[in-house]
């Protein structure tokens, strides 16, 4: 038979109990500053909140399935809302290939893919063999060329893998767009300092996937922690499938991997 | 040529204590705080980073005070949307549990135009795997309706074969619970 009223014992010890998770939760609080609304969010990458962040433990990976993209431009609106980026400026942006039977290849982008595509190319005479979409962003480089010749230290590699940019230090001169050979650096007109994206730094600190993911409605892009070893992007690399990164003969050994990219993807 | 050497001791020792001084001075000036903690780069650039407010909640942080559409959404083949990708960010919505600002509702036209950004074949670069796409005004043919109407008259937009399946049990096309 249970008994329904605990002993005077029980009750201490679940009032203790009840301290001590309150103290916990507390300091948690208190080593999370992230505002009240992002604790209703549940948590898309595991074991990023209520944990201490082990800055140099961690290494993430995205990964690009080309065969999965629409061209629908839901990543680049999110980013665009997201960042405030100004207009002409793309942090992340969806390139349009278009391979003709001759070989040749016609790649456009207007407006950096934010309108999504509502119409096919009239403008090319031959017949086409293939049309797909390649979304582009920052590709988090290992050997990162910005950061080797930014003269003031305000491009830098934080010890988690993330190429960030210091926009307090930076001086606007431009070096790292120069060096950057998957142009995914511009000079935020309004700020005078160089832009690039974070793979949503911000987010992914606070548990969320970055913006772009997290709104891909066919899943094209994905993102997670390459410690877990039940995340997606873990099997995905663990896994026999090809992968690709651009522009490999430059050796800046890129975190960001496309899946199903044809050679001609640069 | 005066001076004694003592003297020029003297001023060389100053000297030398000035130099360091001016080069502790205009070190603690040039070179920020957090230099150097995890690498030649202010190591507080990362908690500023971390600090930028996001913009945009989940769909699930969507489903709590719009119950009605979550449950839609939850169950339509549209589940993999983002709201916020139709409708706008969290952050211009809703703050501190309150909503705070209004979010666009696309009508008539501006609907059909959101659904072709995904659906319209035209494009040819959509595989039939990953997405169904429709040939404009084939679509509308096929059904047997005025070209005029939008893709919103017949399909629900957060759960799009909500109304067809329906009708389709109605009419016994379907078996129920398909
Ligand atoms: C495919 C784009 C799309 C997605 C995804 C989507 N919506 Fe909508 N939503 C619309 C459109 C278009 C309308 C206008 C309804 C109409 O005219 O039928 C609408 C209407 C609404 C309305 C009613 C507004 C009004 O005043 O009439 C609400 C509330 C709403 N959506 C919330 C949501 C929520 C919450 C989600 C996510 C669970 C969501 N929507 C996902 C496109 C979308
Ligand atoms: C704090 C509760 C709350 C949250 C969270 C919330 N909404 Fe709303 N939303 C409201 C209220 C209240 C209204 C106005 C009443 C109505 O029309 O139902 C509204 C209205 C809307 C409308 C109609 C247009 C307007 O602004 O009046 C849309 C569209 C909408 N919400 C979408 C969303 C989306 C997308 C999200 C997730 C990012 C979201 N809402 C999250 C409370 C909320
Ligand atoms: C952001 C891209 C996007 C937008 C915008 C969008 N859809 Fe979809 N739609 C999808 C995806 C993804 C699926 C799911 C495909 C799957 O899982 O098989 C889908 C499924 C559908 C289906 C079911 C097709 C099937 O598999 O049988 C219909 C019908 C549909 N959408 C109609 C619409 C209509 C109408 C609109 C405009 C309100 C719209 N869609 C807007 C991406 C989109
Ligand atoms: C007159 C009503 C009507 C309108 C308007 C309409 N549809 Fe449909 N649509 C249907 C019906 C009915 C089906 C189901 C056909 C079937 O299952 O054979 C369908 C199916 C679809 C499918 C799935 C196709 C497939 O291969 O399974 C998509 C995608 C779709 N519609 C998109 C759209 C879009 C985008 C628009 C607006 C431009 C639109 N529809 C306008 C009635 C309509």
């Amino acid at each position: 038979m249970k008994i329904k009223d605990p002993s005077p014992d029980m009750k201490k010890r679940s009032f203790l109990k009840n301290v001590l998770n309150g103290t916990v939760a507390g300091c948690l609080y208190l080593v999370y500053p992230m505002g009240a609304d992002s604790f209703e969010i549940p948590e898309q990458i595991p074991g990023i909140r209520n944990k201490p962040y082990d800055i140099y433990d961690q290494e993430f990976a995205f990964v690009v399935d080309i065969t999965r993209c629409i061209g629908c431009g839901s990543c680049c609106v999110a980013d665009k809302r997201e960042f405030n980026v100004p207009d002409g400026n793309y942090r992340t942006w969806v390139e349009r290939y278009v391979k003709g039977f001759s070989d040749r290849i016609y790649v456009d982008c207007p407006n950096g893919g934010l309108d999504g595509y509502q119409s096919p190319r009239t403008d090319i005479k031959e017949k086409i063999r293939d049309t797909f979409f390649v979304p582009k962003l920052c590709n988090m480089c290992r050997e990162a060329p910005c950061v080797q010749v930014c003269p003031v230290g305000a491009t830098f590699t934080s010890p988690d893998g993330f190429v960030l940019v210091d926009d307090k230090r930076c001086v606007g001169c431009a070096y790292c767009i120069q060096a950057c050979p998957y142009s995914a650096r511009f000079i935020n007109p309004e700020t005078r300092v160089v832009e690039k994206c974070t793979w949503c730094y911000n987010r992914v600190r606070k548990g969320l996937l970055p913006a772009c993911v997290q709104v891909c409605p066919t899943g094209a892009r994905k993102f997670g922690s390459l410690k877990d070893e039940n995340s997606e992007v873990y099997k995905i690399l663990k896994g026999p499938g090809v992968l690709t990164v651009l522009k490999k003969e430059m050796g800046t050994w890129p975190a960001l991997y496309y899946k199903g990219a044809r050679r001609e993807v640069v | 040529m005066g001076l004694s050497y003592k003297v020029r001791l003297i001023l060389v020792c100053i000297g030398i204590f000035v130099m360091v001084v001016l080069g502790f001075f205009f070190k603690t000036l040039l070179i920020p705080d957090s230099f150097g903690v995890y690498g030649p780069f202010r190591a507080d650039a990362i908690d500023e980073i971390v600090e930028i407010p996001i913009r945009h909640g989940t769909n699930d942080s969507c489903f709590k005070c719009h119950p009605y559409e979550a449950k839609i959404h939850k169950a339509g083949l549209h589940k993999t949307i983002s709201c916020e990708f139709c409708h706008g960010t969290y952050a211009d919505h809703v703050a501190d549990g309150k909503k705070t600002g209004v979010l666009p509702v696309k009508t008539g036209e501006q609907i059909t135009t959101l659904c072709l950004r995904c659906h319209n074949t035209e494009i040819k670069a959509r595989s039939e795997k990953v997405i169904k796409t429709v040939a404009m005004p084939d679509h509308l043919r096929d059904q047997h309706v005025k070209l005029s109407h939008n893709c919103s008259q017949c399909h629900n937009v957060h759960a799009p074969l909500k109304y067809i399946n329906r009708a389709k049990q109605i009419t016994g096309l379907m078996e129920k619970g398909q």
